[in-house]
């Protein structure tokens, strides 16, 4: 038998097991390093319809050249250069790769999304784009190609300069089968069609199909230093695991802080190359930016009380509301400030998928009781406090492109039991929940992988009980979760597909049939009876209809704006009668607390801002810290500070 | 089988002069008794409904939709509401509910949203609510309630396991022993833990929740009866060694008999010692996976996830983590107590340093 002993130990291992993954040294190091310098080039020749060399008296000579100069700067000009950042990561990363097994984690943003520098960037504000790495691009639609001119100071932060050739690498180094990542092979092989080299700092890129948004498919775009991935080979994965790459950004990660396990920092380059750059110069203030893994939410906040780390988000009403209220002492002394920000952008898509190719889930009826049986007015109400609101389709939050008129099904007992009569399940059994004249009772198994919401699902889980539908809950793990919706094998599924900040939604990724069968239909748009499931999709629903099918098409064929707005509209509406995804909530704001010599600009953020670290606008202010600390010692108090900025907050 | 000799009832008798021991025993089997019957104290449920001249004891039937009693829905009964109403009226109907008016599923708002209310009288949240506002009685109750009958559930499977395997490893020896010996040795350092995680990405959900405990009941054991075939192999090679054994087996007794009329009762003390502390071991091991979020399916109640959800909210509802804690403490003093007690009186040394 097992003493409550042995489980603690048991319970010890697994977290050093979990803690200290991957702590061999490169062995292979001591070895001459590999050169694939070769092999590329090779690989170029053997692309020539891909990778394309030509001079620049071949550049086109009537492009119009932009350069987003015209845009408004980021940042405050007040803001600060200096002191050091204190922040938390929920689990250390797993690798310092950006590409590859285990690189798609919490930490990557932090060395990828948000501190490196694309061609151009779309303006947080205003939707166009300003110069990263590229000083000027121009689009030349008809052949639906982007030239690019890089900036001739940008350099990577081994002080190599940016160049071309990066840019073709990259391409090189995203098709290779080296990296062990398919989604990269497909997209880099699949959505760009050529790369053109005029000269070090010009080139073209070319995709597939004009779109009304094909600028941002190549300005996007990160090159990648060639210099440094010399070594490429079959051995990238452990070659690689804890190498930090040269950047283009502002912050690097240096070896002495890389530890495992249990912190790691950025350090800021205080020669960086795009320091006194009109769109970057009030930003990246922070000298340091340190993070401590700290792997329990509640001990995040209790480190935050302390002063240990800098900010804390408080999304959730329990926090905002009961853990650090109003009145807490440290507020209201005004060493801690509570900010509010509504912002504009697409939003994550937080509701029921359910998978229609279940028995009974196949059956519309069944599919719009589930809509009215579900409670979520009630989950906003009562359990977020009024402060989310309800999605109504799962486009919302980009503009034109969201339907203006749809809104979701609301709770209502009454229609609900209709819905369910219709589908034949018309008698409660004894614990009140319907069946059918089969005896089958109308009940489903609710997946999630969000632990910290598996409240909102009991909520629901009571209400429906009302209108006779029974929800088993799952709660698994999130990967497992993941897994288990991957394989298509859920009922229902409780989760979101983040978001970027896109022009207009995408819809071949989760209703195309492509997504949920092969070969869904025969030619003449009838059901194909031998189609197979297709796996490890993003179509959680299993939705195949073939009008749907046509008007995708339609819709990523299109370069016309007003026909892809009309056709986003349809789809909606199509997808709302096919009542297959349940719309749940969302946040049209984000909130934090942040001690007092954390500053922001006096606007705060930038409109399309998804949190508040995002662009990294604010900065830290090590008088006011030092002030603050003597404050607080001698009791001194200041102004509270309890804001909110509601200039880009939508009307409901 | 098992007759009580005067030994025994000596070592009964022994029992209940230890006081500590004998009360905690009493208690304990009183809560196992008051938890049988838990859905006539602590349920939304009502006990008896009086309407229109009928009497409707709705505790253990089928549901009775609020037409049952004129109102205008047809799910599930709001008793409370029900009271409320008849009482408002002042007609001739009544309804009786239970001590704790709340099931442990139900979310009950005293006010406009969902968040841990302090302990209050005047609503019978006697000892708050959650996160999510559910009466913390109601889901510690039946949180108990599990636990309680799971470890009893344990604790058996295990002895049987145990005793099976572990006497006749004694009892035969030779090859047979050495083999389990290994076998066990092999099997005990599987890690249980990951076992627990593994077994449980592969149950699929559609089990119901009674299902998909009885399948963590029988992981649990299935990693947990090695330890207890170590004494029972020790306890029965001494035994067989003994002149009574081979008294047995000349006048001709076979195997089966002399392993439960003459093994078995000589040792039957260790045994007896143990089962408190296997008690003990497996509500710790229930509580613990729960905290873990590996346990019981959601939103089954328990005791590890009141203690998660109270050591979250220490600072703003400290009430959650002091009951659930404090239950825990009490649960398992007692069987520690009972556990001390037995093997107090089951020592055959009447008198010796060891107190």
């Amino acid at each position: 038998m097992k003493t409550p002993n042995q489980i603690l130990t048991l319970l010890l291992c697994f977290g050093l097991l979990t803690g200290c993954g991957g702590s061999s040294e490169d062995a292979s190091s001591q070895e001459p390093a590999p050169d694939n310098t070769a092999e590329v080039q090779a690989y170029y020749a053997a692309h020539p319809d891909f990778f394309s060399f030509k001079t620049l008296a071949d550049l086109p000579t009537d492009l119009v050249w932009q350069d987003g100069s015209e845009l408004p700067d980021i940042g405050s000009p007040d803001a600060k250069k200096g002191g050091t950042q204190y922040g938390s990561l929920q689990d250390f990363p797993r690798t310092l790769r950006t590409v590859g097994p285990d690189s798609n984690g919490s930490f990557r943003p932090m060395i990828l999304d948000y501190t490196t520098l694309q061609l151009a960037h779309r303006h947080p504000d205003d939707f166009k784009f300003h110069p990263g790495t590229a000083k000027a691009w121009a689009v030349d639609e008809a052949n639906k190609t982007i030239y690019v001119k890089l900036n001739p100071e940008a350099r990577w932060s081994d002080d190599v300069p940016v160049t071309t050739d990066d840019f073709m690498f990259m391409f090189f180094f995203y098709q290779s089968d080296y990296i062990v990542a398919p989604w990269y092979n497909n997209w880099y092989g699949t959505q760009y069609t050529n790369i053109t080299k005029f000269d070090e700092h010009t080139f073209s890129i070319t995709i597939p199909e004009a779109k009304p948004d094909m600028d941002s498919r190549v300005l996007g775009l990160r090159g990648l230093p060639q210099h440094f991935f010399k070594e490429l080979g079959d051995d990238y994965v452990e070659r690689y695991q804890w190498r930090f790459a040269p950047t283009t950004g502002p912050y690097v990660v240096r070896d002495e802080d890389i530890r495992k396990g249990r912190s790691i920092a950025l350090t800021r380059l205080k020669d960086w190359w795009a320091r006194d750059n009109k769109f970057w110069r009030n930003r990246y203030n922070a000298d340091r930016i340190q993070m401590t893994v700290i792997r329990e939410t509640p001990k995040v906040f209790e480190a935050f009380r302390r002063g240990d780390i800098d900010q804390f988000g408080l999304n959730l009403a329990e926090y905002w509301y009961e853990k650090l209220p109003d009145d807490d002492p440290d507020v209201q002394n005004g060493y801690i400030h509570k900010s509010v920000f509504y912002n504009q952008r697409p939003r994550p898509t937080y509701g029921l998928w359910i998978n229609t190719s279940k028995p009974h889930l196949d059956n519309l009826d069944v599919r719009v009781g589930i809509h009215h049986a579900t409670n979520w007015e009630l989950v906003i109400d009562r359990f977020f406090r009024g402060d989310f609101a309800r999605l109504q389709t799962s486009s919302d939050g980009y503009g034109e492109f969201s339907h203006p008129i749809l809104k979701a099904r609301t709770f209502d007992i009454d229609e609900a039991l209709a819905a369910f009569a219709r589908a034949g399940f018309q008698e409660r059994g004894p614990d009140g929940i319907l069946t059918n004249d089969q005896g089958q009772r109308l009940s489903f198994t609710l997946t999630t992988g969000y632990e910290s919401l598996k409240d909102v699902l009991t909520i629901l889980k009571e209400e429906a009980a009302k209108a006779g539908l029974e929800l088993r809950l799952e709660v698994l793990d999130g990967t497992a979760a993941w897994k288990k919706v991957q394989e298509k094998k859920h009922d229902m599924q409780f989760s979101a597909l983040s978001v970027s900040l896109e022009m207009y939604p995408r819809f071949w990724e989760t209703y195309h049939s492509d997504n949920a069968y092969d070969d869904a239909f025969l030619d003449d748009g009838s059901v194909n009876p031998e189609r197979q499931v297709k796996t490890q999709t993003n179509n959680m629903e299993m939705l195949a209809i073939y009008e749907m099918d046509q008007m995708i098409d339609a819709y990523r064929a299109s370069s016309n704006k007003r026909e892809m707005i009309d056709l986003a509209h349809r789809m909606t509406q199509l997808h709302h009668d096919h009542a297959s995804w349940v719309p749940g909530f969302f946040q049209p704001f984000y909130r934090l607390g942040h001690w007092r010599w954390v500053r922001y600009p006096e606007f705060f953020n930038h409109r399309h801002s998804s949190s508040a670290g995002q662009y990294f606008v604010h900065w830290i202010d090590t008088d006011l810290k030092q002030q603050t600390r003597d404050a607080m010692s001698s009791d001194q108090v200041f102004e509270p500070q309890l804001q909110v900025f509601d200039q880009f907050k939508s009307d409901p | 089988m098992l007759s009580l000799n005067p030994q025994t009832k000596k070592k009964l008798k022994r029992f209940r002069a230890i006081k500590r021991g004998y009360y905690s025993f009493v208690i304990l089997c009183g809560l196992l008794i008051v938890g049988l019957f838990g859905e006539l104290l602590v349920n939304n449920r009502a006990l008896l409904v009086r309407y229109q001249g009928e009497l409707y004891f709705p505790t253990y039937t089928e549901f009775h939709p609020g037409t049952d009693f004129g109102l205008n829905y047809s799910y599930e009964t709001n008793y409370r509401e029900l009271q409320a109403r008849f009482e408002q009226e002042g007609g001739s109907d009544w309804v009786l509910m239970p001590l704790v008016p709340y099931g442990p599923y139900e979310n009950h708002t005293t006010g406009q949203v969902f968040r841990p209310e302090p302990p209050s009288f005047e609503h019978a949240h006697y000892l708050g609510t959650d996160t999510t506002s559910r009466d913390i009685l109601a889901r510690l109750f039946y949180g108990t309630r599990i636990a309680l009958f799971f470890s009893i559930a344990f604790m058996v499977a295990v002895y049987c396991i145990g005793i099976v395997i572990g006497c006749a490893m004694g009892y035969f020896g030779g090859i047979f022993d050495l083999l389990f010996q290994r076998l066990i040795e092999i099997w005990s350092n599987i890690p249980f833990l990951y076992m627990v995680i593994i077994v449980f990405s592969v149950i699929p959900s559609t089990f119901s929740i009674p299902t998909r405990i009885a399948i963590l009941l029988t992981v649990l054991v299935l990693f947990s009866w090695t330890g207890m075939t170590y004494y029972m192999r020790t306890e029965t090679y001494k035994e067989k060694a003994r002149d009574y054994i081979a008294s047995a087996r000349v006048v001709g007794a076979s195997n089966s008999r002399i392993i439960f009329h003459h093994v078995l009762p000589n040792v039957l003390s260790t045994l007896v010692t143990f089962m408190p502390f296997t008690m003990v071991s497996a509500i710790t091991s229930i509580t613990a996976l729960d905290f873990l979020g590996f346990g019981l399916p959601p939103p089954t109640p328990s005791l590890g996830e009141l203690l998660k959800q109270g050591t979250a909210t220490l600072r703003t509802a400290p009430w959650i983590v002091t009951a659930a804690f404090g239950t825990l403490v009490i649960l398992l003093t007692l069987v520690t107590f009972i556990g001390e007690a037995i093997r107090e009186s089951f020592d055959p040394r009447k008198f010796t340093v060891y107190r």
